[in-house]
């Protein structure tokens, strides 16, 4: 370079190193950008939400009675209290039926006062947060609103999520669901209590807890009827609940399951807490005057060691 | 900025947010009885078009006449004060365009073809009269919902997806780019509301008044004018949006907005020539009907053609309604979508059931309480489902396609449709069957049927239905009960 070509030392390094900020913002640029789309679509796993250590209990206890936030309370207690499977400060879900914009006379629905006892419970030991969820079948709207679910977990305390406002990701799921997404936030949570309510459905006879799952699965979850008790046991694999509460206050007996009429209820007034969902569904079934050995999803879960199916071990309180 | 100018924006935008707020509230499906139509009951331009088509002023649409009033009183003050479209386009024009003193006092002269406004509102009273209630195309307030609900809200997070609605969206934007070049375009030269409201204005109380011996002809009252209406010697009552933007504008103090001016300031007509008005007329006689048969006619119903629980019968329909776009907002599954094609010329953008993309929620009413001119009667939800012990309000009937259902057609258990359908008891049911499949296993299929005096037409049986993109069951609009003539099968037999 000649001399008089009037390049200061000042100007080099300036030229120099926007050259080198450029290409830095260039290389870096791609180095951020560079197959991102493929780690992002990373699945969640499902967790396992169980309690393990505990010994000694029965795998569900049936308590009955006119108040259905006793029936829960009780039940509850005499499985060990809730101390015994949430702890001060974690995030609790819980995951009823809120499938259909219908009255709690009408049962299509978990019913609130269940759900609300739940909340309390939860919030007594210390749980940071609960969150009341379903992805209902009609506009979840109404349905958190015509159930009373939304008006009750408030009022107890809870968080209401429902699908319009929830966010979905895609989750680690086998078998029929798999490439469904799930409600990032029951992936998320510490807990999982599993609330169904006991009603007829046409393809699996009745429909309980383990049914329930499929109320945190998104879109798609409909060609999962092809094969409805493959699929039924494969959820019950893949979500492991902290307690399944099978609530069998009015039980639908027939249309369901949305049901419509109030001819088709019948009022038992019962609920079971257990840390079994395949003997909550027994017992659910048995409420319903079925035969839970004669139901093939029941069957299934079983032979996969989801646990057994046996409604003489629950323990009832009368 | 004047104290009165001030109080104007403050109404200005009062009125555009709680027209948006009510938007928002409808599209959120909350449950209150808000009042989603007030800006629509209180519209003339509906008013007097369902008097001239229907012979009737439904319900709250009795409101309209407190605006006349208002307008009798104080001029167009709808149209500088509380049109949502107009403070929209006022803020378009004054967010996109600067112009200098002498662009604005070019941009706001009066024009000839701003009478332009006053032939459509011939055309479509006329329209009206005839049978074909088309006052919506252009009405600013059905204009503005359908712009925002078909353009805007699909577009937030959690809104859906209507098809069509860009051309919605972008009639609504070109008014607003057309404001750019000159402020209110669409009031001045299109709007037939404003058309309507300056024949009442004529006789307002209060105007802007000029004192001729103070005026220096010096046009800075045109300035910053929005109805282009030229204070400035004969007055055009008619098209003054009463912003009021004149009176601080004058060096002289000339012009005040005062009752009954002292000094005769004459009222100058509509720029409208009888020989053109009686044109307008004649020709909207006769295309009316031609657009009505091209457009496929009313006596003929049509498979796609359902419409929303409690609508009226399609040629009542066709009279009440004026494609507001409010039913579609509050549907709250997104069913009700913009009739494209389905309805017709004179049908186009009316509501229109299209289950792939929502059902109709069977104990919901909504549609027929926001509906602000009746054409969607208001139902409760036990006489929608006939709780109430009388025949449910059908929309349409669900058909099976075997072709494609998977017990039917892929030897594959399925039953989604049943276990959705929420009439009790359920329309579909089963046919149960055991078949033997390819390999020799046998299936026990259950088939489904639909019990077509059950079906109430909702379409949430093809809405989840899991067969892919076309569903294997599918509603059309046969068995609707607002038509007696649209019906397939009669009561069974007595037993």
């Amino acid at each position: 370079m000649s001399r008089d070509s009037k390049l200061s030392r000042r100007e080099l390094v300036l030229r120099l190193s926007s050259t080198a900020l450029a290409g830095a913002a260039v290389g870096g640029g791609a180095c951020f950008f560079y197959d991102r789309r493929a780690r992002a679509a990373t699945v969640r796993p499902v967790p396992d939400w169980r309690v393990h250590g505990l010994s000694g209990l029965p795998p569900a206890v049936a308590a009955r009675g006119a108040d259905p936030a006793a029936n829960v309370r009780r039940a509850v207690d005499a499985l060990g209290g809730m101390g015994l499977f949430v702890k001060a400060g974690e995030v609790v879900v819980i995951k009823p039926n809120v499938g259909w914009d219908r009255l709690p006379e009408q049962a299509a629905n978990t019913d609130p006062q269940v759900v609300a006892e739940l909340v309390r419970l939860c919030r007594k030991v210390g749980a940071r947060r609960v969150i009341v969820t379903d992805n209902s079948c009609n506009d979840p709207r109404r349905c958190f609103a015509r159930s009373g679910i939304a008006a009750a977990a408030q009022g107890a305390g809870a968080e209401v999520i429902d699908a319009s406002s929830a966010v979905w990701v895609p989750a680690a799921l086998a078998g029929d669901a798999t490439g469904l997404e799930v409600m990032e936030h029951v992936l998320a949570a510490d807990r999982v209590i599993n609330v169904p309510v006991v009603k007829h459905h046409s393809l699996s006879r009745v429909t309980i807890g383990l049914k329930n799952w499929m109320g945190v699965l998104g879109q798609g979850r409909n060609r999962l009827h092809q094969s409805i008790h493959r699929a039924v046991a494969e959820l019950g694999a893949m979500f492991r609940p902290t307690l399944t509460v099978v609530d069998a206050t009015r039980v639908l007996m027939a249309n369901g399951p949305t049901g419509g009429s109030l001819g088709d209820v019948r009022s038992i007034g019962a609920v079971a807490v257990g840390t079994n969902p395949v003997a909550c569904d027994a017992w659910g079934a048995a409420q319903m005057g079925l035969d839970p050995a004669a139901l093939p999803f029941v069957a299934e879960a079983e032979q996969r060691g989801l646990g057994r199916s046996d409604v003489a071990a629950v323990k009832e309180l009368g | 900025m004047t104290w009165f100018q001030r109080v104007r924006v403050v109404y200005q935008g009062f009125f555009l947010l709680l027209f948006l707020w009510l938007l928002a509230r409808l599209a959120a499906g909350d449950l209150r009885d808000l009042p989603f139509a007030v800006f629509h009951h209180a519209d003339p331009l509906s008013a007097v078009g369902l008097i001239l088509a229907a012979g009737t002023i439904p319900g709250a649409l009795v409101w309209a006449t407190v605006l006349i009033g208002v307008t009798l009183v104080f001029g167009r003050v709808f149209c500088g004060w509380i049109c949502p479209l107009g403070t929209l386009q006022h803020l378009a024009s004054w967010l996109l365009a600067g112009r200098s003193w002498r662009e604005s006092l070019q941009v706001n002269r009066y024009r000839r073809w701003y009478a332009l406004k006053s032939y459509i509102l011939v055309a479509l009273l006329v329209g009206a009269l005839v049978g074909t209630l088309q006052s919506g195309w252009l009405d600013p307030l059905s204009l503005a919902v359908r712009g925002l609900a078909a353009g805007l809200w699909p577009a937030l997070p959690s809104g859906k997806p209507v098809p069509g609605g860009w051309l919605a969206a972008g009639l609504l934007l070109a008014i607003l780019i057309a404001s750019r070049h000159i402020p209110r375009l669409f009031c001045r030269a299109l709007c037939p509301l404003g058309a309507l409201l300056g024949g009442f204005a004529r006789f307002a109380v209060f105007r802007i008044h000029r004192r001729a011996e103070g005026c220096n002809d010096c046009t800075a009252c045109r300035f910053a004018c929005q109805g282009a209406d030229e204070p400035l010697g004969a007055h055009r009552v008619h098209e003054c949006h009463v912003c009021l933007n004149c009176l601080p504008a004058c060096p002289s103090q000339a012009l005040r907005y005062a009752p009954v001016p002292p000094l005769p300031s004459p009222p100058a007509r509509p720029d409208l020539s009888r020989r053109a008005a009686i044109g307008t007329a004649v020709t909207t006689l006769a295309v009316a009907p031609l657009l009505r048969a091209a457009g496929g006619g009313r006596n003929v119903a049509r498979p796609e053609l359902i419409r929303p629980p409690g609508a009226l019968p399609e040629n009542e329909f066709l009279k009440q309604c004026v494609k507001c776009s409010l039913c579609q907002q509050a549907c709250p599954t997104g069913a009700l979508q913009p009739a494209i094609g389905q309805a017709g010329v004179e049908g186009f953008w009316s509501p229109v059931l299209v289950p792939r993309r929502g059902w109709c929620e069977y104990a919901c009413t909504r549609c027929g309480e926001v509906c602000p001119t009746g054409a969607i009667e208001r139902l409760t939800a036990a006489r929608k489902t006939g709780y109430d012990g009388g025949e449910p309000v059908r929309i349409g009937t669900a058909f099976v396609d075997r072709g494609r259902c998977l017990p039917w057609a892929m030897g594959t258990p399925c039953i989604v449709c049943e276990e959705m359908c929420p009439t009790d008891p359920k329309a579909i049911w089963f046919e149960e069957v055991e078949q033997t499949g390819r390999d020799g296993r046998i299936v026990r299929l259950q088939r489904p049927v639909v019990d077509p005096q059950r079906c109430v037409g909702c379409g949430i049986c093809e809405n989840r239905c899991p067969v892919g993109e076309r569903a294997a069951i599918y509603v059309t609009s046969v068995g609707e009960s607002r038509d007696p003539l649209n019906r397939m099968v009669l009561a069974p037999p007595t037993r």
